[in-house]
């Protein structure tokens, strides 16, 4: 009889109960009858119960002061943050000191002539217009500042990147214990590293560049590893067949094998080194992002512009030099050159001495700052309201806080706090594995035994909003560039643009057009993730392999089969990368949206720098730590660890 | 005899490479010595890449380890020079134990005694070809002008002579081969040894590569260890060739033996569809002459090719004479030599020459291969390893062109 039953109950099983996606569910499910009834009769309610909560205002508030009165006598204080802070001090002031020396005429001949150098005439021409439109728009000595606090943080974390970088790239050891933390540290968004850096030294120059360096470090320190794990074993065989020794391994082999990657990390770290040192206006790092930041707190958009748009001419100039200097060959006429260039810069910057004109010309300056509030102002009255059919850009942004925005938050309140658990760990483990899932939970319980759950919902659900707009988007235009050649190749100089301009800038044309609350910051948010979605998108569905798509089509799929069941599924990691890396970007800039009436955990942060009160930003910016891990490992597919190159 | 009994360039005996957990105790286990490859990795997760493999590699010859992929030559050439760490067994080179150097006295080794050519080519793509060639000078510590002089020689001994400020990227890639065997015979090693040189190149650039390689070994007869996958390269190349299966040796001789008596059906297998006629000297063929025809009839010289006799019979018609210094030892004539061609030689075991234990070997064959693969199988690893070198024009003449009609040696 068994032999008979058997097959037959085999049959009774339904198809989808082989899934196993649907075990996982199975598991949550069993898991959640069981806690569930236990947690409610607890803690009822819907709001993270205040049992489980642990007040850590108080004892934050004890350090922080017991910090600000010992600053200056502790010797923790004297003889090691203290040399620190000296030691940034002095070099950004002697570096900002050597580039008001050189005159505005020498600070744009040696970046003409370094561009020239490294990536030819076209972008020595850029890099000049782009220096004398700083200059134009009256903002050279801002710009200064910036770039001086920008060459030493990029000089300090291309220091600790490589070294970082080389220990894990040369030791298995170092490789895996590095290796979690700069993954993590790269998801974080900008804000949640200024407030520990500020309980240390306080606002000011130091604590911005020591900010920027812990931010900037981790991108160089991961391409270094990656370039030199990346190296061809038949090459690195090949020189120890020769009898090499390990430091001739490294120093004539893997580092110049490795000079790619480098190069890159060198690129990405100046790019986030950038974004960082705007941002860190908020911690007293002055320069042009601090224009920008009171520009914004009074709502003046054309004083705002007038700082973002060197902000964004230095990010394009920067990224496209350093990228020439990665593509290009290395040859070996560089010794000539570099004497060449020397004298160039001495001569002009020399001469501009001279002739008494090393600080910009009080009138070849243009201010724009008046035309475009008064832009502003006919926008405000004519295009915010009232628009006839469209409605106004207020219209807009009302509309979406009333139907998305509040519903989406009403509803993530209203959920009781363990299904909102439940959730969470549901969909990390159906992307991802049990630990990913593990990590979500335990990051997304962390938020509410600090006590911010409201608030960090109130996040969570402009992040989601966000997110959901940029995925419609980004998806549509990455199908739409994947299948028109013409479209991709209009939109690709649109896209790197976008893609290199720090955050902050985002917020500038956001208050523009719709003035301050929680949708400006979505929006800005939006426009900040859309291209890299975009990009990913299409470069998944192009990298689909072609034999598929051909066969295929040999079969006589039309365009919409082949995108359904060709492409789309055989694009599913890029997809989900896209997701990912859309999730962390956005929560980035929804955090900083805090400046701009976002509210939420952003404003958190903001208030407790403003007001001194260290504590309640500390704890929210542990609760943009835990959130951004959150989203993080909801998002992260099973299989990103094994293939997670650039 | 042309036996040479100088030490060995290097001598391995009972080699083992295992990887995996706790490789040590394979080798030392004769029962989990003897596993077949998929039992032993269920029971101990190990894999044996080279299983007791033992030979003798002689100063001057050209010695392939010919093998499918997986079958370990490319970890047994490793080994060598410790690139790949052994489990177990003894290398020599020149006598001394390998295994037992010090990182010194092993870097030495690598530096000045054997120099590796790789399949990939392995080059620096940031450094010219000059600069490439020049390494393992740099490596060595030798002064910038007098290593770029020695690189520019051996640059010319490739014909790369015009090239030396290119990069790597900007060459095809026979020529990037020739920068690998540059950089290798740069630093005047005592072995080359090569892993699959030429298995990613073209056809025809690997045969120009190979006529390269047979020309730089007529000139300089520097011993070589060569590793291929390709039984043509083998034959071509080869003094004596070991052919690997599953990390062990399973025939150890000259072409000639390899493709008159193969050690095992594996072996037949594989050398079924070799062209006899031009790997088969007309020694394996030839009979004791009769005092008529000792006298007339075209001269061949014994170690001449099959192919080459049966050119030389068929425009006289007649049996032709194999002629050894000026004596006459021997005839073959059309029937034997189409014994040969189709492979079913019964072959004079009594012919009154030198005959070499590889001629015997060869000629215990006859129509039933079941001595003849015992009798190798028994030679294994090791035994089959006395069998004389030929002598050495021999196995070069293999690598040239045609013979012409009626020649008086097969030897140039």
């Amino acid at each position: 009889m068994a032999t008979i039953t058997a097959p037959a109950l085999r049959v009774t099983v339904p198809g989808f109960l082989k899934h196993r996606a649907v075990h996982k569910l199975l598991a949550l499910a069993l898991a959640a009858a069981v806690l569930v009834p236990i947690a409610h009769a607890h803690w009822p309610g819907t709001t993270w119960p205040d049992a489980l909560t642990i007040d850590l205002s108080d004892p934050l508030t004890r350090v922080s002061d017991w910090i600000i009165d010992n600053r200056d006598s502790h010797p923790l204080f004297l003889y090691f943050f203290g040399h620190i802070s000296n030691a940034v001090v002095l070099s950004v002031r002697a570096v900002y000191l050597v580039l008001l020396g050189l005159g505005w005429a020498g600070v744009t001949a040696l970046g003409a002539l370094v561009a020239w150098r490294v990536a030819g005439p076209r972008l020595a021409v850029g890099t000049a217009v782009a220096f004398l439109t700083c200059g134009l728009l009256g903002m050279w000595v801002p710009t200064m500042q910036t770039l001086a606090l920008m060459v030493v943080a990029v000089l300090a974390s291309v220091a600790v990147g490589a070294l970082l970088g080389l220990a894990a790239g040369l030791s298995d050891r170092m490789d895996r214990a590095l290796r979690p933390v700069l993954d993590t540290m790269q998801v974080l968004p900008a804000f949640a590293y200024l407030l520990p850096v500020v309980l240390v030294f306080g606002i000011g120059v130091p604590a911005a560049v020591l900010a920027t360096v812990v931010y900037a470090a981790p991108p160089m320190a991961r391409l270094t590893s990656l370039g030199l794990r990346g190296a061809d074993k038949e090459v690195l065989e090949a020189v120890e067949s020769l009898g090499a020794t390990a430091r001739q391994r490294l120093l004539t082999a893997r580092i110049p094998l490795a000079r790619k990657e480098l190069l890159l990390g060198l690129n990405q770290t100046i790019m986030m080194a950038l974004s960082m040192a705007v941002i860190a206006s908020v911690i007293g790092g002055g320069g042009l992002g601090d224009r920008v930041y009171q520009a914004l707190a009074s709502v003046d958009v054309g004083a705002a512009l007038t700082a973002g748009i060197p902000i964004v001419l230095l990010a394009v100039v920067l990224d496209r030099v350093t990228a020439a200097a990665g593509r290009g060959t290395g040859e070996s006429r560089r010794t000539r050159g570099t004497y060449a260039l020397l004298a160039a810069t001495a001569a002009v910057a020399v001469l501009g001495r001279l002739t008494g004109r090393l600080d910009w010309p009080e009138t070849w300056t243009l201010g724009i700052a008046e035309p475009v509030n008064r832009a502003v102002d006919w926008m405000t009255e004519h295009l915010y309201s009232g628009v006839p059919v469209v409605g106004g850009t207020a219209d807009w942004a009302a509309h979406f806080t009333t139907w998305v925005l509040d519903p989406l938050r009403d509803g993530l309140q209203w959920l009781p706090w363990w299904s909102v658990l439940l959730l969470v760990a549901a969909l990390a483990w159906l992307i991802g594995t049990w630990r990913t899932a593990l990590t979500a939970v335990l990051a997304m319980a962390a938020i509410g035994v600090l006590g911010v759950w409201q608030p960090s919902l109130d996040t969570l659900s402009q992040v989601l909003a966000a997110v959901a707009v940029t995925l419609v988007l980004g998806f549509a235009t990455g199908v739409a560039a994947a299948r028109n050649e013409r479209f991709e190749r209009l939109l690709r100089p649109v896209l790197d643009v976008f893609q290199t301009m720090p955050q902050f800038v985002y917020l500038i044309p956001v208050v523009a057009l719709f003035g301050v609350g929680r949708a400006p910051a979505v929006a800005a948010a939006v426009v900040y993730a859309l291209p890299a979605v975009v990009r990913i998108t299409t470069q998944g569905l192009r990298q689909v392999d072609a034999a598929a798509l051909e066969s295929a089509r040999s079969l006589g799929a039309t365009g919409g089969q082949q995108l359904r069941q060709v492409q789309l599924p055989l694009a599913r990691p890029a997809l989900l990368l896209a997701v990912n890396q859309g999730v962390v970007l956005v929560l980035a800039v929804v955090i900083i949206g805090g400046l701009v009436g976002g509210g939420a955990l952003g404003y958190d942060v903001v208030f407790g720098l403003a007001q001194g009160d260290l504590a309640t930003g500390l704890v929210a910016g542990a609760a943009i730590v835990c959130l951004g891990l959150m989203l993080d490992r909801v998002t992260q597919p099973a299989d990103r660890r094994a293939k997670k190159g650039a | 005899m042309t036996t040479i009994t100088d030490t060995p360039v290097f001598s391995v005996e009972g080699l083992w490479k295992v990887f995996g957990p706790k490789a040590e105790r394979v080798p030392a286990d004769p029962e989990l010595a003897s596993l077949p490859a998929a039992e032993l990795r269920s029971r101990t997760g190990c894999t044996a890449a080279v299983r007791d493999v033992s030979f003798d590699v002689r100063k001057g010859e050209v010695f392939v380890v010919m093998g499918l992929s997986g079958s370990g030559k490319s970890t047994l050439v490793r080994c060598l020079t410790r690139l790949i760490e052994p489990t177990a067994g003894t290398i020599a080179v020149d006598g001394e134990d390998v295994r037992a150097m010090d990182r010194t006295r092993l870097r030495e080794l690598r530096r000045h005694r054997a120099a590796m050519v790789f399949q990939h080519f392995g080059l620096l793509p940031h450094r010219t070809v000059l600069d490439n060639v020049a390494y393992g000078l740099e490596i060595q510590g030798v002064g910038k002008s007098e290593r770029r002089t020695r690189a520019r020689e051996v640059v010319t001994k490739v014909g790369l002579e015009g090239m030396e400020q290119r990069r790597p990227g900007q060459l095809s890639g026979g020529q990037r081969q020739r920068v690998g065997l540059a950089r290798a015979l740069a630093v005047d090693p005592e072995v080359l040894l090569f892993d699959e040189p030429f298995s990613a190149l073209d056809p025809l650039i690997r045969r120009d590569m190979q006529e390269e390689v047979i020309r730089l070994h007529r000139e300089e007869g520097r011993t070589m260890v060569f590793i291929t996958h390709d039984l043509n390269e083998a034959l071509k190349l080869g003094d004596r060739i070991a052919l690997m299966r599953d990390g062990r040796v399973v025939q150890l001789g000259t072409p000639e033996e390899i493709v008159g008596s193969p050690a095992d059906d594996y072996v037949r297998e594989f050398v079924r569809d070799v062209p006899r006629e031009q790997v088969m000297t007309v020694r394996t063929a030839m009979r004791t002459a009769s005092m008529e025809e000792a006298g007339n009839g075209p001269a061949v010289s014994p170690n001449a090719t099959v192919s080459q006799a049966i050119e030389a019979v068929a425009r006289s018609g007649a049996p032709a004479r194999v002629v050894d210094r000026g004596r006459c030892v021997g005839v073959v004539d059309s029937d034997a030599l189409l014994g040969v061609v189709a492979g079913t030689t019964p072959v004079d075991a009594d012919n009154d020459t030198d005959a070499t234990a590889g001629d015997q070997a060869a000629a215990a064959v006859g129509g039933d291969s079941a001595a003849g693969s015992q009798a190798a199988v028994a030679a294994g690893s090791r035994a089959a390893g006395a069998a004389p070198v030929p002598g050495k024009a021999a196995p070069r003449t293999r690598g040239q062109a045609p013979q012409s009609p009626g020649t008086d040696s097969g030897a140039l």
